[in-house]
């Protein structure tokens, strides 16, 4: 019988071992100015196992890093990816958002089409755009998994972006606080890029 | 406490350049860029600031001014922007914000356009180096040095100088001083090309302004911020062309205390 575990890479980047699978989310390998993981990147791109394909959330850089991606050793893998990711990425060979592949060589086009937005914020304003400790709680309330693994905590824009534009504490503790409160049956475990969890 | 050392940067096309570096704190790293008025006019503010908190304050004299010698090749406002990231490498640092104040700002956006991972940030303060139709920059070379302190300050009286009494050694300063802002800057003080290149750039930007500048007035300031997409402008009251020499409390604050602001009532 296949194993199903995750393995924490860095960010929302991590390999899912299901059903005999093995895929990618999320690939971030590289840093910009104003996109700094926070923590390690447990593996690098030649270091990946092989994949059966790639999911991708959406369009933004520090979710959708194909530039780097792209000197993945097998070209052909399927990238699974959001309707914006292919808005986003105009000349993309994205054939279709539900099974996007892409082609040899071409994989370093679509991540400077990446629009210029934080994760954590828009550019204008001070519109929060991603869910805080207690709205993941009461959404981890909903969903009642068993395990509950925190990521995207670690982020940082550097010194002054952390200060205009994320205004993030860093702190998986608040979120495990507040899932202990709304969550009870759900056991939420903090770990380290490069842990690998089995279920 | 700070110290002062002479560091060799090889430059691609360029070849060594020597560059002189006060290095003030330890901590958190800002390289902070002078403008025309020469590293005097940061100075004071880097101690300052490296005094108030944990800070490690990088002031280079651009090569050229202070009576430091100039590799001709040298010769661009992107030579010296190329020259500081060279720097930051060499110096190994990491989250490093880049604060300048006019041509030292140019210097910054500059830097900025190169997108090396180890600069995080940006503060433009009073900068110059775009063109803004009906805003022009004040023609410096065309000025009296009292003209010049006029436009500059809020207050001039405390800053005011007459270049005729300064002793001969200074004088020299001051004329190679004038020599290098013409060399990098030229007369315009701008780079046609340079605001629609501002528009890729993706770093967290706070642009601070004097409301009594008279070199670039404040809706130069606010369309340099316009230019950048992340851009956050904060006009600074009772301060001219150098708010970091008029009034550095204001200044630090601005910088420190930026997540407790409120920018769009700087906006508009």
């Amino acid at each position: 019988m296949s194993r199903t575990a995750v393995t924490r890479i860095t960010h929302s980047c991590h390999l899912i071992e299901i059903g005999g699978r093995t895929f990618l989310t999320d690939p971030w390998f590289s840093t910009r100015p104003g996109y700094y993981q926070g923590e390690p990147i447990a593996l690098s791109v030649a270091d990946l196992p092989r994949l059966d394909g790639v999911l991708i959330s959406h369009e933004h850089y520090d979710h959708c890093d194909l530039e780097t991606f792209a000197s993945y050793r097998d070209q052909s893998v399927p990238l699974f990816v959001a309707e914006t990711v292919v808005e986003a990425a105009p000349g993309t060979r994205c054939s279709s958002p539900n099974s996007a592949r892409f082609l040899s060589g071409s994989a370093t086009s679509p991540s400077p089409s990446c629009p210029p937005t934080a994760c954590t914020s828009a550019p204008q304003g001070n519109m929060q755009v991603v869910m805080d400790a207690d709205e993941a709680a009461e959404l981890t309330a909903i969903l009642k998994p068993e395990l509950a693994i925190p990521h995207h905590y670690a982020f940082t824009k550097g010194f002054l972006g952390d200060r205009l534009i994320t205004h993030s504490d860093k702190d998986p503790l608040h979120y495990q606080d507040a899932a202990r409160d709304l969550a009870p049956e759900t056991h939420v475990r903090i770990i380290e890029p490069g842990t690998r969890i089995e279920l | 406490m700070n110290t002062t050392a002479i560091h060799t940067v090889d430059l691609t096309g360029i070849g060594s350049v020597e560059v002189t570096v006060a290095d003030y704190g330890s901590g958190q790293p800002f390289l902070l860029l002078h403008g025309g008025a020469g590293p005097q006019s940061v100075t004071g503010f880097a101690e300052q600031f490296a005094a108030a908190h944990d800070v490690r304050v990088l002031v280079p004299t651009h090569p050229g001014f202070g009576g430091t010698p100039r590799p001709e090749a040298l010769n661009s406002i992107g030579g010296l922007a190329a020259l500081y990231n060279a720097l930051l490498s060499q110096f190994g640092l990491q989250d490093v914000t880049v604060i300048g104040n006019s041509i030292g700002g140019w210097i910054t956006a500059e830097i900025a356009l190169l997108k090396s991972p180890r600069v995080s940030g940006i503060v433009l303060i009073d900068a110059v180096g775009i063109e803004v139709p009906g805003h022009p920059v004040a023609d410096f070379f065309s000025l009296t040095m009292d003209q010049v302190f006029q436009l500059s300050f809020h207050n001039p009286g405390p800053f005011r100088i007459d270049p005729a009494t300064l002793p001969p050694a200074a004088q020299a300063i001051a004329a190679g001083n004038r020599a290098a802002i013409s060399v990098y800057a030229g007369t315009a003080m701008a780079d046609p090309t340079l605001v629609d290149r501002l528009g890729s750039l993706e770093i967290p930007t706070l642009v601070l302004w004097g409301s009594s500048d008279r070199i670039v007035d404040a809706d130069y300031g606010r369309a340099y911020a316009a230019a950048i997409p992340m851009a956050r402008f904060q006009l600074l009251p009772d301060t001219g062309h150098s708010p970091q020499l008029e009034t550095p409390d204001q200044v630090i604050h601005a910088i420190w205390d930026s997540a407790d602001t409120d920018f769009s009532a700087f906006a508009h």
